[in-house]
């Protein structure tokens, strides 16, 4: 499974959304995310992806976005 | 000027269920809700569990950084809107709240993340503060008066109650949602109880019966979970729109024992029950049923019975006086709200909810019980509900029949 695939997964287990109806590149306010729902997700994708995000990153507003950073952080890591 | 202000909503989530009606039918019949728990406890307790269809209530998307007791509350609150009959609140109606601990699950859960070197949940903080129930139910009925949460130990929402009460009679606020929630029935604060020495054993053959105010083998207080809330507007108002009447309410009366942080003292009680009295014009005659704070301590019991006795004196036998906590248990920040509820259910139908799970009742709790489920009381015309809490802080509530 791809990140974005993963990513929608857990959105799908956190917020009861349809995996669905999200789309890469559309804001995740349109879903109703506001600034504390995304901060529970962005801690369950941490949980989930074992990863810590930079404090810079609360400016992401797209599963895309985030699905790069996550690629982003990986790589770091492994690296 | 001081209107006269009626209660026209009752909304419950309680150990008995959520229909005033059903719960009233269930604490009439004496159907006690206490049980066994054992899970996660280093030591068995008995509690009362409040059923909740949280899925009935918000979207999963809601839910972030809100914990049980604000969930409660909300439901609670917007139940008894609905049954008040109003479409919608004023929009600078009053929300009080009372609440005891706050988020208890939320701060279990930081603390244990805490201690385990695990991630902090992000919203912690907003989930477990005292007032985010209140926020909560603000937002959701979208009303911008004033939204207070009183924390005041088990006194909390008898105090909320009071003050709504005050701030509709002198026109401060159009209405007012006011009452109590409170969830703490998670491990590490049932410890902290238990640490305290004040809860019922769980002991017995039946764990069912182990809340039992004023009997002589009681053995403390049984925790309860819930939230309750009661809609207050104007009787004038009330009766305009035709709404229906449980009761009006009448009066109320607080006082600080300022004697120890957890003994009750009666001298304390006394001065909050003759305040009630006289805030609602009424005299210690016209009052025919208490809804005791009765929590089965076994200090508390005889102190709150001292009390009754001495500002009723020689009328103290017209009292007819039940601690519903003897089926619903104690909840807390949130036990004023429910009682409250119960003695304007009481009222209302004309009945004497029963004190259960008291064979023999202490000769030291002098007080006239009702004893039978399904008690009947075709002349009640006024009745006073009773919260005594931790800190000393004592209020009465008083509610008569309208007509």
């Amino acid at each position: 499974m791809n990140t974005i695939e993963e990513l929608k997964q857990l959105i799908h287990k956190t917020f009861a959304i349809d995996t669905e109806t999200l789309k890469a590149d559309a804001p995740l306010e349109e879903y109703g995310l506001d600034s504390l729902s995304l901060a529970e997700l962005l801690f369950a994708i941490e949980e989930h992806f074992n990863l810590d995000f930079p404090d810079s990153s609360t400016g992401i507003k797209t599963l895309a976005g985030l699905s790069q950073l996550i690629d982003d952080l990986k790589a770091a890591k492994a690296s | 000027m001081r209107r006269r202000v009626a209660v026209t909503g009752i909304g419950l989530v309680s150990p008995h269920g959520d229909s005033p009606a059903m719960v009233f039918d269930a604490v009439m019949a004496g159907r006690s809700t206490v049980s066994r728990w054992d899970e996660g406890l280093t030591e068995p307790a008995v509690v009362a569990r409040a059923p909740f269809a949280v899925e009935r209530w918000f979207t999963r998307l809601q839910l972030a950084g809100m914990d049980r007791v604000s969930q409660i509350a909300v439901a609670a609150a917007e139940s008894a809107r609905t049954d008040s009959g109003l479409a919608a609140l004023a929009e600078d109606a009053g929300i009080f709240v009372g609440c005891g601990m706050g988020g208890a699950a939320a701060i279990d859960l930081a603390f244990s993340c805490h201690i385990g070197d695990r991630r902090m949940p992000p919203l912690s903080v907003p989930a477990f503060m005292p007032n985010a129930a209140a926020a909560h139910v603000a937002m959701r009925m979208q009303v911008h008066g004033p939204v207070m949460t009183y924390s005041v130990a088990c006194a909390s929402a008898a105090l909320a109650l009071a003050e709504a009460a005050k701030a509709v009679a002198h026109g401060d606020t159009p209405m007012a949602i006011a009452g109590g929630s409170e969830a703490l029935l998670v491990p590490s604060v049932v410890h902290a109880w238990q640490a305290l020495q004040t809860l019922a054993s769980p002991a017995g053959d039946d764990p069912s019966q182990a809340s039992r105010p004023f009997s002589s083998d009681r053995s403390g207080l049984v925790l309860g979970e819930g939230a309750a809330f009661l809609v207050l507007e104007p009787l004038e108002a009330a009766q305009a729109r035709g709404a229906r009447i449980y009761a009006e309410f009448a009066g109320s009366g607080v006082s600080c024992d300022a004697t120890h942080l957890t003994k009750p003292n009666a001298a304390g009680q006394v001065r909050a029950l003759t305040k009630a009295l006289g805030d609602s014009g009424l005299t210690a005659r016209d009052i025919g049923y208490c809804n005791a704070h009765g929590t089965a301590t076994l200090v508390g019991d005889v102190v709150e019975a001292e009390a009754l006795r001495s500002v009723w004196g020689d009328d103290i036998d017209r009292l007819q006086v039940s601690s519903t906590k003897s089926t619903h248990g104690h909840l807390l920040g949130a036990a004023g709200a429910l009682e409250a509820a119960l003695t304007v259910l009481a009222i209302h139908h004309r009945a004497l909810p029963p004190n259960m799970h008291c064979p023999n009742q202490d000769p030291a709790c002098g007080l006239t019980l009702v004893r039978e489920p399904g008690t009947q009381a075709a002349d009640l015309s006024a009745a006073i509900s009773n919260s005594f809490a931790f800190g000393g802080t004592n209020a009465v509530l008083v509610f008569r029949r309208a007509d």
